[in-house]
């Protein structure tokens, strides 16, 4: 069922949140074990929810219009009471005893939560193949990966287990799996969502986003997750993201940005499908503009130097002290450290600790970090001469469709290359989303990405609702999960 | 980078790695190093340290007490916890 159809039937009483969940919880018991998009589920939770969600409704006191809504939550996401394990060993047993800011806001609101979706561990990864305890698989074959890190974000939308989940988007963490399951996902303009109760990978990049499965899903939780945030000092000054904001735009009066680029990094079914939808525009009247991205063969390099630095940083805190898992065979200090974090992270998150720990150590930081912090200025320089000339940029999201479980996990800059159309936006702090245009030859989903300039969400999401609207970027489920 | 380059890294991220792990670790980051390696050869003279810190801005709040932690919340989560303190190894060797 869509976001939007959800919706409408809470508001008009033809469903109460009860029935909905209830029917989501079979679909999830259903389907799970092929797809493994939950860590855990709390059924009874949920349905005390909904009930509740129903009471306030009966009594006239319904919170807002979304009261009711089923919402999924990334595991890397604080939800007071409940686990937020981020997919890793270390904090398989950690409970939060606070809620993030977002979770506050979406409580406020009504929304009934599903928590504990798989991901990458620490959000480290682009298959959801990096999880300490399952692989996600994508709904369109079950062979295949769903994307990552909000792998299982992404799955249980697309599966039509949830209308809409909150991911996290540090290098394309919501575009990519959006883009790979057939489904929307937003990441915000960086500050325009609260990282609070995010648990950090690299925080100059992370945001907190939607993926959901129509177009009113996406824009209706970024209204109410969006806003100032005292707790979060990179939260920008602004009041929260309205949706009448989103307005009906003319095509013919839009200058298209479409980054120079020989596509030889992307499957023919991907370059193909761009290419109608360029064609589409045309005929629409916008204007296509070409634009000389020469610093984009950097974006992934400055994003994995910049990326780990910060990660080495912010998991310095998983120790074995306060919190998480402490491995203590010693009992001398030292090695109660580096036992808890060796048999607590994964493998790709200690390959990203020691690449970060290397870029920050003396004799090598200002030739790695420090370049990189530079070059980062310089390609959101040319972001910015870029939105001087166009609206929007298109892109792919993802050179290719879903590929192979295990097809990368072998070669770390591969898997690191799924994110080549991903990476610069957040190094520049841009909002991007990714749109399903359709599935390619192999009937895998093929998505669109569209970046517009910062703090742009309502004509971004004006657009989106345009090419919505195209009839060959239609994404229908295979029919064994429908 | 060499092994010994390697485990000095790994002391500093108090990582520790398995002899089974090291080599395909090695081969690894050797590689991860040579493909970030193109960005020393960018031309950055023209942007200067202050352009990478210009628009970050402090931010400041109230000196009042806010919410925070109470005892019990941080006993529930601490791996070990006793008579209101987290209970460490000696940090002192004797």
């Amino acid at each position: 069922m869509k976001y939007s159809a959800t919706k409408q039937a809470l508001n008009n009483g033809t469903l109460t949140s009860y029935q909905v969940c209830s029917r989501l919880i079979e679909r999830i018991e259903k389907l799970e074990p092929k797809i493994h998009a939950f860590l855990s589920i709390n059924k009874t939770k949920i349905i005390e929810a909904a009930r509740a969600s129903d009471a306030r409704r009966s009594a006239g006191k319904a919170l807002s219009a979304f009261d009711g809504i089923p919402i999924g939550i990334k595991d890397n996401i604080c939800i007071q009471g409940e686990v937020a394990s981020c997919a890793s060993k270390i904090l398989a047993n950690f409970v939060s005893p606070y809620n993030a800011s977002v979770i506050e806001k979406l409580l406020a609101a009504g929304f009934i939560l599903f928590p504990n979706l798989n991901m990458d561990e620490f959000a480290m990864g682009s298959s959801t193949e990096n999880s300490a305890f399952a692989v996600t698989k994508n709904p369109f074959d079950t062979s295949r990966i769903p994307g990552g890190s909000s792998g299982g974000s992404a799955a249980a939308v697309a599966a039509g287990m949830l209308p809409v989940a909150l991911g996290s988007d540090t290098g394309g963490s919501i575009r990519q799996p959006a883009s790979l399951c057939g489904v929307w996902g937003l990441k915000p303009t960086y500050g325009r969502v609260s990282r609070y109760g995010l648990i950090a990978y690299a925080s100059s990049l992370d945001q907190i986003g939607p993926i959901a499965n129509d177009t009113q899903g996406v824009a209706d939780v970024f209204s109410v997750i969006s806003g100032k945030d005292d707790h979060d000092s990179t939260s920008k000054n602004l009041p929260a993201f309205q949706t009448t904001e989103i307005s009906e735009l003319s095509i013919a009066n839009l200058k298209i940005g479409i980054m120079k680029d020989d596509g030889s990094q992307w499957s023919a079914d991907v370059k193909n499908r761009f290419d109608e939808a360029v064609e589409i525009l045309k005929a629409a009247g916008a204007q296509i503009i070409e634009l000389d991205f020469s610093l984009f063969n950097y974006s992934v390099p400055i994003y994995y130097i910049i990326a780990t630095a910060e990660c080495s940083s912010n998991l310095s805190r998983f120790d074995g002290i306060r919190y998480g898992l402490r491995v203590n065979k010693t009992g001398k200090l030292e090695d109660l450290y580096t036992d808890s974090r060796s048999e607590g992270f994964g493998k790709e998150v200690q390959r990203r600790i020691l690449l970060g720990t290397f870029s920050l150590s003396s004799g090598y930081y200002d030739a790695y970090y420090g370049k990189a912090q530079k070059t980062r200025v310089l390609l959101k320089n040319q972001y910015d001469s870029f939105f001087k000339q166009v609206d929007f940029i298109l892109q792919p999201t993802s050179p290719t469709t879903a590929f192979k479980v295990g097809e990368k996990t072998g070669d770390p800059i591969q898997m690191y290359k799924a994110d080549i159309l991903t990476t610069s936006v957040n190094l520049a702090g841009l909002p991007a989303i990714s749109i399903p245009a359709g599935l390619g030859t192999d009937k895998l989903p093929i998505g669109l990405q569209v970046t517009s300039p910062a703090f742009s969400e309502g004509r971004l999401l004006s657009f989106v609702n345009w090419l919505a609207t195209v009839p060959q970027f239609k994404v229908d489920l295979p029919e064994e999960i429908q | 980078m060499d092994k010994n380059q390697l485990i000095s890294i790994a002391n500093l991220a108090k990582l520790k790695l398995e002899d089974s792990q090291i080599n395909s670790m090695l081969i690894d980051f050797n590689n991860i190093v040579a493909y970030v390696d193109d960005i020393r050869n960018m031309d950055t003279s023209s942007i200067h340290d202050d352009d990478i810190y210009l628009n970050h801005q402090n931010a400041v709040r109230p000196d009042i007490t806010g919410k925070c932690l109470q005892t019990e919340e941080i006993a529930a989560i601490a791996p070990q916890f006793e008579n209101g303190y987290v209970v460490v190894p000696r940090v002192i060797e004797t």
